[in-house]
């Protein structure tokens, strides 16, 4: 039994790193152009599938493509804020996020329709040579390529804690996601903050789909499901920490294990829904959120 | 320095504005008066191109800068701080002096600017690592005019700098503006507070109902029998 816990609990923080890392994504979106994107989870559906074709059509390995599915998913995210979100952004706050909703929730059956039509619905998985390797701590097995997912979504959460703490751009964001016509009499270009910072959402959900091809599998479908994890870590962890939103996910994906464990794996997402709701009756904010916001 | 010419603006479907002109030359500092309601920040909200104005032409050191967007305003000199809460109370005292130095105007010279914001305000430096939400209203005031500074301004405009501080920092953030015009920096203020702007603006404008009432300077203005009974209260 302690053996079965164990391996769970080490199994749920695994996936957990990867609820943060594609809440991450989610977050930066919300937090800065107050732009709410449930097609979040199809850009992180697209970049598992670039990942995969990478691999499978000319044998990319899936670390090396890493760099370049985030150059073509921040790509595609300005070009979606060129088209779509730029025209959102002009209400205010409350407007923002119903027509954001509506745009991008048009936009998660427009890129599944599109997947289905020219990548089939059939799920598929990068296997590489060490794809069934595996490390054995004690009585725990951990698997080499979800330690791995684990660790680029720890390397994504520091590095983008590090730009918005100690960069020039990231000040700008900051500031933008504070108070956005304060940031614009500072000097600072809102629409350009805007069009970067979505596009380095979308790019994040890229790396996050990649890791999510190899350690777990890719579907024209699996979008919407990722995109409600990660909006129940964004609001678990609440908005103002990078770092709150990975451990929030870890949280979650923690609890579901232990939930499936303990009341059986039908149940898991429920207990956890509970226990999302339990917290958030305590704790409004977040975990990590300020007070008032 | 700031010519503005039958500006006219609406909020929503409603207007505000109705030709209003005003001018602020080099070196001076300028008061524009009203009471709540006047239309005095919604004029400078199209001034710092936040609301696009209906009618009315705006020129700033000679040039027309209607429509050009908010940030390139910053860039060129013209430096608005907004009423109440002008600083990003998230951010530290130290990246928020930061951040005022954005545009590439201010840039190069962002240490020498920070040297002489700390020397104008030395309790910015013993705060420098405070979160600015954590600040006094003075302390906020001072971050917010040294924040200001930071982005090289030529022109400085204030909304309401008074609003809702006590009279004694009222005081000091009026010596502060003095001090900063004696740097060569021109001031627009808008201000509820008659008595006190009359004290340090060279030239004043009257604002009623969204129009330009009456104009002249300081001394012209207290003297004025009309300003005097309906802002003075003498």
């Amino acid at each position: 039994m302690t053996q079965l816990i164990l391996q769970s609990a080490v199994s749920g923080l695994l996936v957990g790193g990867m609820y943060g890392l594609v809440a991450l994504g989610l977050a930066l979106a919300f937090g800065v152009l107050k732009v709410l994107n449930v097609a979040h989870g199809e850009l992180l559906m697209l970049g598992g599938y670039a990942s995969f074709f990478a691999f499978s059509l000319w044998g990319v390995d899936p670390f090396l493509s890493l760099p370049i599915v985030f150059v073509v998913l921040f790509l595609f995210g300005v070009l979606l804020y060129q088209v779509l979100f730029k025209y959102v952004t002009r209400f205010d706050i409350e407007n923002r996020i119903k027509n954001s909703l509506l745009i991008s929730f048009g936009l998660v059956l427009v890129l599944q329709a599109l997947a289905v039509r020219f990548f089939t619905a059939d799920e598929r998985t990068i296997s590489t040579s060490y794809s069934s390797e595996a490390i054995t701590v004690g009585v725990v097995r951990i698997p080499v390529i979800r330690l791995a997912g684990f660790v680029v979504a720890v390397i994504a959460t520091v590095a983008l804690e590090w730009m918005l703490n100690h960069t020039r751009f990231g000040r700008a964001v900051r500031a933008t996601a504070e108070d956005w016509t304060r940031a614009a009499l500072t000097g600072v270009d809102v629409k350009w903050v805007y069009m970067i910072a979505f596009g380095i959402s979308a790019g994040l959900a890229g790396i996050a789909g990649a890791m999510i091809s190899f350690g777990y599998a890719v579907s024209p479908s699996i979008g919407l499901g990722w995109t409600l994890k990660a909006l129940i870590v964004v609001v678990l962890a609440g908005l103002g920490s990078m770092r709150g939103i990975l451990i929030a996910g870890m949280f979650l994906g923690l609890t579901e294990a232990l939930a499936a464990v303990w009341v059986g794996g039908a149940y898991r997402e429920v207990v956890a829904l509970v226990v999302f709701l339990i917290v958030m009756s305590f704790r409004p904010q977040g975990f990590f959120g300020r007070a008032r916001v | 320095m700031l010519a503005v010419e039958g500006l006219e603006v609406a909020y929503g479907d409603l207007q505000v504005v109705w030709g209003v002109s005003f001018q602020v030359p080099e070196n001076s500092i300028v008061g524009i008066l009203g009471s709540n309601g006047a239309g005095k920040t919604t004029t400078l909200m199209a001034l710092a191109g936040l609301l696009p104005p209906l009618a009315g032409e705006i020129t700033f050191k000679g040039e027309s800068i209607t429509g050009v967007p908010t940030h390139r305003l910053v860039d060129l000199g013209m430096v608005m701080i907004p009423e109440e809460r002008a600083t990003f109370a998230t951010m530290s005292v130290a990246d928020n002096l930061e951040i005022g130095a954005y545009t590439p105007r201010a840039r190069p010279v962002k240490d020498e600017t920070l040297d002489e914001v700390y020397s104008i305000f030395p309790r910015l430096a013993e705060r420098r690592s405070q979160s600015a939400g954590t600040l006094s209203g003075g302390e906020r005031q001072m971050l917010a005019i040294g924040k200001a500074l930071m982005a090289r301004p030529e022109l400085l405009v204030l909304d309401e700098p008074s609003l809702g501080l006590a009279p004694i920092v009222v005081e000091s953030t009026f010596e502060a503006i003095k001090d900063i015009r004696s740097r060569g920096v021109s001031v627009l203020m808008v201000e509820q507070h008659v008595e006190l702007t009359l004290e340090i603006a060279d030239h004043a404008y009257i604002l009623e109902i969204g129009r330009i009432v009456a104009d002249g300077t300081s001394a012209e203005l207290a003297s004025d029998s009309r300003v005097r009974e309906a802002y003075l209260s003498l």
